[in-house]
């Protein structure tokens, strides 16, 4: 075999989908050939170059995906035939699914602590007081609800528990936990259907705010909540995190007609923070 | 529940996107939009442009997501909607990609937390950039499609609808070319 003839199948030997025992010819050429180890490791540094130079996206990307995603939900959800009124349509709904949340949360897990007098030892301290009392009286209306709603619908809502994320959460307490870890905290904030654990991973996710994924994430889980007392929450963790990024989002938040007032004002003052 | 689509593949969160649980989409996104903007950098040069395209793709799926087919794979199916923004992109702006501004792909890279990727200096970057914008669109595209070890030959043979070893031919030659771009420009600098 020539250096012609191996040099055109050497692009071949290096892709990793060739049949490694394929080409024996060119292999033995190449191992005893100085011209061709030198193009081999010339296509070898190109192909490394070009993995390394793949630029990564921006935290816009994510940010404009799920805002995408939500707005879609909603207009399928729209488009849906007509589907028998439930509760939540009504106007209590958005009272209603926090009420669930916060039954939840009293029965399930001790989160008090977020919302009572001593923050979580975690958590960066929670200087607006104005919040907290705004969060006081959320819950007293929901407790109002819950008596409401009664009982029947809080065990719909309650699920299996959910081992896996109770797992999450342990790990997450680690000095160091994995970027997986954090990853499943950030997945589990911007998909869990369950407000209560949603609250649970933000609630874990407060001791790495100093990480920029994280923040990232919680920036990105803003927009698509639906839950007041979950969005006051991500307005806390934005504002305690001094997250510039989300500036844009909460200016937009502050001026949403559709958002609960409560909501609103928590935009508006954590603006004012950043 | 959302936290089990970890052990869900690909397909099947595609499969249940299909039937309406929208929100599986999150987590495709979360496992492929940092190689498909890659992907779509790097065919455009401009990771600006990147950015609009893939959330293009993203939402194409949705829109599309009726045809998604029960025997599909998902990555090819993502590629073969990025190829597809991407060339309405280039019929749009008639647009040969640009030489990149080395700051842009530096400022995108600063913003991300796998600092891995920032081992190669910016004149690293930009210069492959260049060099690949030199090859024909179509030659740099097989290139990028090839370059996803995670597509098989015959899925970019399809893609691209030609047969596999024409496939194969055209991947292995453009990588032949932007290797002596790539270094002659090395050279030069
Ligand atoms: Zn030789």
């Amino acid at each position: 075999m020539n250096c012609e003839t191996a040099a055109a199948l050497l692009p071949e030997l290096i892709d990793a989908r060739t049949d490694a025992a394929a080409h024996v010819e060119v292999r033995q050429h190449l191992a005893h050939c100085p011209h061709c180890q030198r193009e081999f490791s010339d296509l070898r540094r190109t192909l490394a170059a070009l993995e390394e130079a793949a630029p990564l996206p921006s935290s816009a990307l994510r940010r404009n995906f799920y805002a995408m995603l939500e707005e879609e939900k909603h207009s399928a959800a729209s488009a849906a035939v007509a589907r028998p009124r439930s509760i939540f349509s009504s106007r209590w709904g958005w009272l209603l699914a926090p009420a669930l949340a916060a039954i939840t949360l009293l029965a399930g897990f001790q989160l008090g602590a977020r919302f009572g007098t001593t923050p979580p030892a975690t958590a960066p301290v929670v200087t607006d007081d104005a919040t907290r009392r705004e969060l006081a009286a959320l819950r007293q209306q929901v407790g109002q609800m819950s008596q409401l709603v009664g009982y029947s619908l809080l065990q719909q809502q309650q699920g299996p528990a959910n081992e896996r994320l109770r797992e999450v959460l342990v790990a997450a307490q680690a000095e160091k936990p994995g970027a997986k870890i954090l990853d499943e905290l950030i997945v589990a904030l911007a998909f869990d259907p369950s407000a209560n654990i949603r609250l649970r991973a933000l609630e874990a996710l407060y001791a790495h705010s100093d990480n920029a994924a994280v923040r990232a994430g919680v920036v990105a889980a803003l927009p698509r909540e639906q839950n007041p007392l979950v969005q006051l929450e991500l307005i806390d963790f934005v504002a305690t995190a001094r997250e510039r990024e989300a500036a844009p989002l909460l200016e937009r938040m502050s001026r949403e007609d559709s958002l609960d007032q409560s909501v609103r004002a928590a935009a508006r003052r954590a603006l004012a923070q950043l | 529940m959302a936290t089990d689509t970890e052990q869900r593949s690909d397909h099947d969160l595609m499969l249940a996107v299909r039937h309406g649980e929208l929100d599986a989409l999150g987590e495709l996104f979360e496992r492929h939009h940092s190689r498909l903007f890659g992907f779509l950098a790097q065919l455009t040069g401009q990771p600006a442009v990147a950015e609009d395209l893939a959330q293009t793709v993203f939402q194409r799926m949705l829109k599309y997501r009726h045809t998604y087919r029960d025997d599909g794979r998902f990555t090819a199916w993502m590629y073969h909607l990025a190829r597809r923004c991407a060339a309405d992109h280039f019929r749009k702006t008639g647009a040969a990609p640009r030489a990149t501004d080395p700051g842009v792909l530096d400022e995108l890279a600063d913003e991300s937390p796998h600092a891995g990727h920032q081992a190669a200096s910016r004149d690293d970057r930009a210069l492959l950039q260049t060099a690949l914008n030199q090859l024909d669109r179509d030659d740099r595209e097989v290139l990028l499609l090839s370059r996803f070890e995670e597509l098989s030959f015959a899925e970019i043979a399809h893609l691209l609808e030609c047969s596999v070893g024409a496939a194969k031919v055209r991947a292995h030659r453009a990588l032949g070319e932007l290797r002596t771009v790539y270094f002659q420009l090395l050279k030069s600098r």
